[in-house]
């Protein structure tokens, strides 16, 4: 009894400790957003100040606004998880279901590419889109998150689709379905789970990706990542802007994983709990 | 048998030459198979034998390498499973888990666009004849697994199709609820009149429920025909090692000159029981009596059912069994003698395993 305690007491102090880490940052960072650029070079620091919105209103309506990159960043973002989605969820029914030469194979393919590190690709992407007219284009920086979102989605995906028991799809083919009208009628509804944490991840590895779209990026499309990197200067650090910046970036990140916090935890432990509550 | 009382236009099964193979390994050796129209047909066998495969291919949810089926006179080997009109319930049920239990068994008429309040009909009434009408707003993991099994069956049973294929239906339920099942499957099959198929491990099950039997060892249907027949004339010692519970003994035997030399003893049977040679002679355990003659045994173990007590007698270090209505007045460790009456005995070959037709 008394170890029981023990342990639930330590456990949560981890806990504690461990929020307090990933916590910090996000909130000194909240904390400064609402600084004027003076407060925030005080030392010490100060944590009592008058708070100002001023940060928030330049960097939304000022001349350095991020709203346009606000926009750039959903649209990458947006149409590349929608287009993820789109060729991976097939995929991965195939690669989970279908008997095809090189299945294999090409699951190994799938997951190969993640092993690779993102610097290596950097420029053969740019000279390849170079060659092609797609640098500072949407589709040319889109086409590229898709060669990493792909497989990872894909990859992702199969497992969900591997916990269905095939009898499910074979039930629905003798209750006359066809295989299109299984995978969408029955099939798909029981991967609902896993399709949000994909969505999910994929969006949020646009969203905040970084060295892509520094490099293959420009003036026409400029995603919220790099924008900020621009409160960063040669002359100064507008820590305050890039605060309020950063925590505008962060909103819709945060939004969709509060939306979909269940599904997450849910996903995150796919395999260890086998759906279908069936006995015997 | 008789055929079932409803008596049904459609639902003939014709199987020829049935050739499956997982790779190197065979799994169906040329299956041919007849079924009536209406007929309750089991397909018996240990794990292993081809019975599920064989159903598979029936249902079309795999192509056999080689030969035909046919439904009503039809070849249907190339029909897709949703273009054969059968219906099927499997070992897992696979209800879907994300709908009621109204949108499961609603789910094959919405499939062919049924009118609403025809679904709705048919629904209410499939449910009704399987007791879960109060079920319908439920989900099949709110279900207990017989009730699971009944959504199963409903979802089966509320299009009337032409061919119902059961792969184990009663094998995830407790025994009592199993031996309740079958009783009522069998009634529902009968009021229905729709032709079964019906596979089971378990030779009880498919001697009680079924019209007719086909017996699967290692791919190949060794007997097939009414469940007394079966019982009265199994084809081969396998079979016979198969049916009955307790199944029947076999011992390995000498005929010479007419006299069978069995365990050490020589008996004199009254009828002739063919050809000199190695033989396997068969005896059902029902069929045994504890005697002053006979074959000497020792007793092993006396297992009291209540109303019926099976012995198990050492003869010679085989084990065989003996059963009774009457309480026999034996122990463990008695010596005592077996009489085998000899219109009881089953001979089959010794090398091919092949019943001797007396």
């Amino acid at each position: 009894m008394a170890a029981k305690r023990l342990r639930t007491f330590i456990l949560i102090g981890v806990a504690v400790v461990l929020l307090a880490v990933w916590s910090f940052p996000v909130l000194w960072a909240l904390l400064t957003s609402f600084k004027t650029e003076r407060d925030v070079l005080d030392y010490p620091p100060t944590i009592i100040f008058e708070p100002t919105l001023r940060n928030y209103r330049d960097v939304l309506f000022g001349s350095a606004s991020i709203l346009p990159n606000l926009l750039s960043s959903t649209i990458v973002a947006g149409v590349s998880t929608v287009l993820t989605l789109l060729f991976a969820v097939p995929a991965a029914y195939a690669l989970a279901r279908l008997e095809f030469p090189g299945r294999r194979a090409s699951g190994f393919y799938v997951l190969a590419t993640q092993m690779l590190p993102p610097v290596g690709l950097i420029i053969p992407y740019y000279l390849a889109l170079q060659k092609v007219g797609g640098l500072d284009t949407y589709w040319g920086l889109i086409v590229i998150y898709l060669t990493f979102s792909l497989p990872f989605a894909i990859w992702l995906l199969v497992s969900y689709f591997e916990d269905i028991p095939r009898e499910m799809e074979e039930a629905a083919l003798l209750d006359r379905a066809g295989r299109v009208r299984a995978l969408w009628h029955v099939i798909l509804p029981q991967v609902r789970g896993g399709i949000a944490v994909t969505t999910i991840f994929v969006f949020l590895n646009a969203w905040n990706e970084f060295l892509f779209a520094v490099v293959l990026g420009g003036n026409r499309v400029r995603p919220v990542t790099v924008a900020m990197f621009n409160f960063i200067s040669v002359e100064q650090t507008l820590w305050a802007k890039l605060a309020a910046g950063a925590m505008l970036a962060m909103a819709p990140v945060i939004l969709l994983g509060l939306i979909a916090q269940r599904h997450i935890v849910k996903g995150l432990t796919v395999g260890a709990v086998k759906g279908g509550g069936r006995t015997g | 048998m008789t055929a079932p009382a409803a008596k049904a236009a459609s639902g003939r099964v014709q199987m020829r030459g049935i050739v499956k193979r997982h790779g190197a390994f065979t799994a169906l050796h040329g299956v041919d198979l007849d079924i009536e129209p209406g007929e309750f047909f089991a397909l018996l066998g240990p794990s292993g034998s081809g019975k599920t495969t064989t159903l598979r291919i029936l249902a079309g949810l795999e192509p056999p390498n080689e030969g035909r089926v046919m439904l009503d006179g039809e070849d249907v080997t190339a029909r897709e499973p949703g273009e054969r009109d059968v219906a099927m319930v499997f070992q897992s049920y696979a209800l879907y888990p994300h709908m009621t239990v109204f949108d499961n068994i609603a789910f094959p008429l919405r499939m062919i666009a049924t009118p609403r309040d025809e679904v709705e009909r048919a629904v209410r009434d499939a449910a009704a004849r399987v007791h879960i009408d109060h079920l319908l707003a439920r989900r099949p993991g709110q279900l207990s697994g017989g009730q699971q099994q009944r959504v199963a069956l409903a979802r089966a049973i509320v299009r009337k199709p032409r061919l119902f294929l059961l792969d184990e239906p009663l094998s995830n339920l407790d025994a009592k609820l199993r031996l309740e099942t079958r009783v009522e499957l069998r009634k529902l099959q009968r009021a229905l009149g729709v032709t079964t198929v019906y596979v089971t491990h378990d030779q009880e099950e498919a001697m009680t429920i079924a019209d007719r039997v086909a017996v699967f060892m290692e791919g190949r249907i060794v007997q097939a025909g009414p469940p007394r027949d079966i019982f009265a004339r199994p084809a081969s010692a396998v079979v016979a090692g198969f049916i009955g519970s307790p199944p029947m003994n076999l011992l390995p035997a000498e005929l010479r000159n007419g006299v069978l030399h069995v365990a050490g003893a020589e008996l004199r049977p009254e009828r002739a029981l063919g050809r000199d040679g190695a033989v396997t002679i068969g005896v059902r355990p029902a069929a045994l009596r504890i005697a002053a003659t006979g074959l000497p045994a020792r007793v092993y173990l006396v297992e009291d059912l209540g109303d019926t007590t099976i012995v198990d007698l050492d003869v010679a270090g085989q084990v065989i069994k003996l059963r009774t209505d009457q309480r026999p007045n034996v122990r463990e460790g008695d010596q005592v003698h077996v009489a085998m009456p000899a219109d009881a005995l089953h001979v089959f070959e010794r090398d091919s395993g092949a019943r001797r037709e007396l």
